[in-house]
């Protein structure tokens, strides 16, 4: 064996495979079987010469330089006839089967005369096929037929752009590419002709076929990707291996035995056999990862997908940032230019555009009636604008829509049958299109996403039915607290009419009369100060109560301080509690560090839980509400002295509709929402209880994070 | 013309100040307090003509004090001034207990206020 040849097999075996798999993987498709041909030729051309070069007989040499011509002489014409069936020509046929029939002729007198080939040359890498006097001919007609050949796929795509489907068009691109790549392997006519020139002409066959192969993968040339992963990974192998079992033993030939002793031969052998059996494992793996990073990179993209939407995405409750989060992630991972997600609005019944990246009008909505809409709607399948062959050619106001969605992909996502929204994806920044094994994940993640958004959906809905219920028993709890808040609104004004009234009425009835001017002045600057002190108390109960009232904004705040909110609610409650014989009793830290809170509804959690303590006391009683900092959290417990909750029932406190009060006293949903109200709050709230000992609800907020950096 | 005595109790100290105010400057005896315990012992002392007293209030029950005072000290005439407001209920079953009037908080106004003391006290 010749060093010189080596490429030439490791060419020849990856063409036969590659050309092997695509005929097995669909033998009934002629431009699958003709691949193959054509691939059967470029071995053919290539082991025929790597025999020849390694042989030391002439004889051997004529033969395979005879056999390696005419495959050549075929391949143009093959290649030829390959585009002409790839691009369904059928009036080309005839000067097709005029190519062949010159072909033939050709290969015939190849064969059995010299006027084509006219013996072998002797070079430094082996033997090599000389042209004969009429090989120059030859060369014109294979000239000709590859240059009508590239001009059929040039004027396809030039003038049936239109017909094409865009995934039709990039696939000629590709195959044009890689066809205009195989032309320098003439290259290896020049040696022919007495110049010793290295034919590396199979160097070019090489680029050929990773071309084909890339956009047989990419672009589902032929549809064969893991056929292709496996033939390369083979190939790769197989090419390995010979470099192995050859490379020492030409070492050891060449400079340490100067000469092929027998010996030489076996010691070769020998150490060969031990890195085979060695390396070949990591071989293996090694060109499985190269296969999967530079031809299948975006396997990986999509074990990154998987993971990054189970963990991150889909697990969030919260509409907007679910939808917002599946847009980035989704043009951030699979690298589109836009991608959007459109949700169904129940109410206006129509899909409005929630979150979008790369789309320039983000106030799109596409009514029931929108033809994009309907299709997805009846089709229940993603539409592509690539997919849509010529066959069917979407509307005009579909292609529209996509347009302006800058789609290539139109996914719907259906819950219980209903299509509550629409998944769209733009180009991706590679240019490539969305593939099948794209799909394959697509597919199942969008049927996952839409679980997800009609999750959070719901949960968007529970929670504003909590806050509506919550407002309501406010509301029914601040009628309750009328004779309170009467008295302390009712007291003040009622104090300030009756000053005036006063100094009025004895002035009228000369009460005064014996009085300076300076005295009346000084009389009523008192009385007047006595008012204004008045209005102020009655302004700041209207406030507050006001303030209480209205439903919660959901605001987080950093800087809630538990002592101001619990006065702010004693404020309210505090007479009322007076009345009832109620002592409040405070055992607060100073300086308790802050809480992150929407305080409207901390306040909310504080006055249903003083206001239970306080209905849970029957006669005299007392309220003790401690809060201290601990672990980074403060603990606040609202401890009464009323008649307790018995074991069996303190575990149902915090169920809807559950309640030991009398009908009319309260819905039942007091602490169910309590409860509510305080997770969202991240906080946590539970209860101790004993019969006729009082009851203690203790809860838990972590502490908010302390403004670093800033001082004072 | 004789004026009444009058015991003013109510927790809202303001209030009785006012009335205090009010009535000393008109030549009426008047003696307050904010808290129900010193309201029982003044009106134990004083023996007074008018009661003048808030229904609600910390430490006392209006309703339970109008019916002690009437089977002590049947001759004083007790007129409530009070924000409570239950749609009447608590007014109906205080006149039918014997109070004199109930007048609501805030007053329209004292000299209301006045006139019916005069008339309790007349009548």
């Amino acid at each position: 064996m010749n060093i010189y040849s080596i490429p030439y097999i490791i060419g020849g075996a990856i063409s036969l495979f590659l050309g092997s798999f695509v005929a097995m993987k669909n033998r009934t498709s002629a431009t699958n079987r003709i691949f193959f041909l054509l691939c059967s030729l470029f071995s053919i051309w290539l082991l025929s010469y790597a025999i020849a070069y390694s042989t030391s007989s002439d004889k051997i040499a004529m033969i395979c330089a005879g056999i390696t011509c005419t495959a050549v002489i075929f391949v143009g014409t093959v290649l030829y006839h390959f585009i002409v069936n790839f691009l369904g020509l059928e009036r080309e046929r005839i000067i097709l089967y005029f190519v062949y029939l010159i072909t033939f002729i050709l290969g015939y007198f190849f064969i059995t005369t010299d006027y084509f080939l006219a013996g072998v040359y002797k070079y430094f890498w082996g033997y090599f096929s000389k042209a004969g006097k009429f090989h120059p001919y030859y060369l014109v007609f294979q000239t000709l037929v590859l240059v009508r050949a590239y001009y059929l796929v040039y004027i396809t795509l030039k003038n049936k752009k239109a017909e094409l489907s865009s995934l039709k068009q990039i696939q000629i691109k590709y195959f044009l590419a890689a066809a205009v790549l195989l032309l320098p392997s003439m290259i290896d006519y020049v040696p022919k002709y007495g110049v010793e020139i290295y034919p590396f002409g199979f160097v070019f066959i090489l680029f050929f076929l990773s071309v084909i192969a890339y956009a047989i993968v990419r672009h589902q040339l032929m549809e064969i990707e893991i056929i292709i992963k496996k033939t390369l990974v083979f190939a790769g192998l197989l090419a390995s291996v010979f470099a192995m079992l050859l490379l020492p033993t030409f070492i050891i030939q060449e400079y340490l035995t100067r000469g092929a002793t027998f010996g030489g031969r076996v010691l070769g052998l020998a150490i060969s056999g031990i890195i085979i059996i060695l390396a070949m494992r990591k071989i293996e793996n090694f060109l499985i990862n190269v296969t999967d990073r530079y031809l299948f990179q975006k396997k990986y993209d999509y074990k990154e997908l998987l993971k990054t939407f189970t963990s991150e995405v889909l697990t969030v409750l919260d509409l907007d940032k679910l939808v917002r989060l599946t847009v980035d992630k989704l043009s951030d991972i699979i690298k589109i230019t836009s991608c959007g997600v459109l949700l169904l609005d129940k109410e206006k019944n129509q899909y409005e555009l929630t979150a979008s990246q790369g789309i320039d009008n983000r106030n799109i909505v596409l009514g029931m009636d929108n033809t994009l809409a309907t299709f997805l709607n009846r089709t229940r399948a993603y539409l592509s604008v690539k997919h849509q062959g010529k066959d069917s050619r979407l509307p005009a106001r579909i292609i529209e829509d996509m347009n302006k969605l800058k789609l290539e992909l139109a996914i719907p996502l259906i819950v219980h049958d209903e299509m509550i929204g629409l998944l769209t994806l733009g180009k991706k920044k590679s240019d490539e299109d969305y593939t099948q094994d794209d799909m394959d994940i697509l597919l199942p993640l969008s049927r996952t996403l839409a679980i997800a958004i009609s999750n959070a959906e719901m949960f968007e809905e529970l929670g504003k039915t909590q806050a509506e219920a919550a407002q309501q028993e406010k509301m029914a709890v601040i009628g309750t607290l009328s004779a309170g808040i009467n008295h302390e609104i009712c007291n003040p004004l009622g104090i300030a009419r009756g000053q005036c009234e006063a100094f009025l009425l004895n002035i009228k009835d000369g009460l005064y009369k014996n009085k300076s001017a300076e005295e009346l002045l000084e009389k009523a600057q008192k009385i007047m100060e006595k008012v204004m002190h008045e209005t102020d108390r009655a302004t700041a109960i209207t406030k507050r109560l006001s303030s209480f009232a209205k439903p919660s904004r959901g605001v987080i705040s950093n800087d809630i301080n538990i002592n101001n909110e619990i006065d702010e609610v004693l404020a309210l409650v505090g007479y009322e509690l007076k009345l009832d014989k109620i002592n409040i009793v405070k055992e607060i830290d100073r300086d308790l560090p802050f809480i992150s809170a929407d305080k409207k509804q901390l306040q909310e959690v504080f006055f249903n839980l003083i206001r239970n303590a306080a209905q849970a006391i029957e006669e005299k009683g007392k309220i003790t509400i401690r809060a201290e900092e601990k672990d980074d959290k403060i603990n606040i417990e609202i401890e009464d002295t009323g008649h307790g909750i018995s074991e069996d029932k303190i575990g149902q406190i915090f169920n809807p509709f559950y309640t030991t009060k009398d009908p009319g006293k309260g819905m039942g949903l007091g602490l169910f929402i309590v409860r509510q109200v305080v997770e969202r709050n991240r906080g946590r709230i539970s209860a101790r209880s004993r019969v006729n000992g009082g009851t203690t609800f203790i809860l838990e907020f972590p502490v908010a994070k302390r403004l670093e950096g800033v001082k004072g | 013309m004789k004026k009444p005595t009058i015991v003013a109790i109510d927790d809202e100290i303001d209030f009785i100040d006012m009335l205090e105010d009010y009535f000393k400057l008109r030549g009426y005896e008047i003696n307050v307090a904010s808290k129900a315990a010193q309201g029982i012992e003044l009106i134990n002392n004083k023996k007074p003509d008018i009661v003048i007293l808030d229904l609600k209030m910390p430490g006392i029950n209006g309703e339970e004090f109008l019916g002690l005072l009437k089977s002590k000290q049947p001759k004083t005439k007790v007129v409530f001034v009070s924000a409570f407001d239950d749609a009447g209920k608590t007014k109906a079953r205080i006149l039918n207990a014997g109070a004199y009037a109930y007048m609501d908080k805030p007053l329209n106004s004292l000299k209301e206020l006045e006139k019916v003391i005069n008339k309790a006290f007349k009548g």
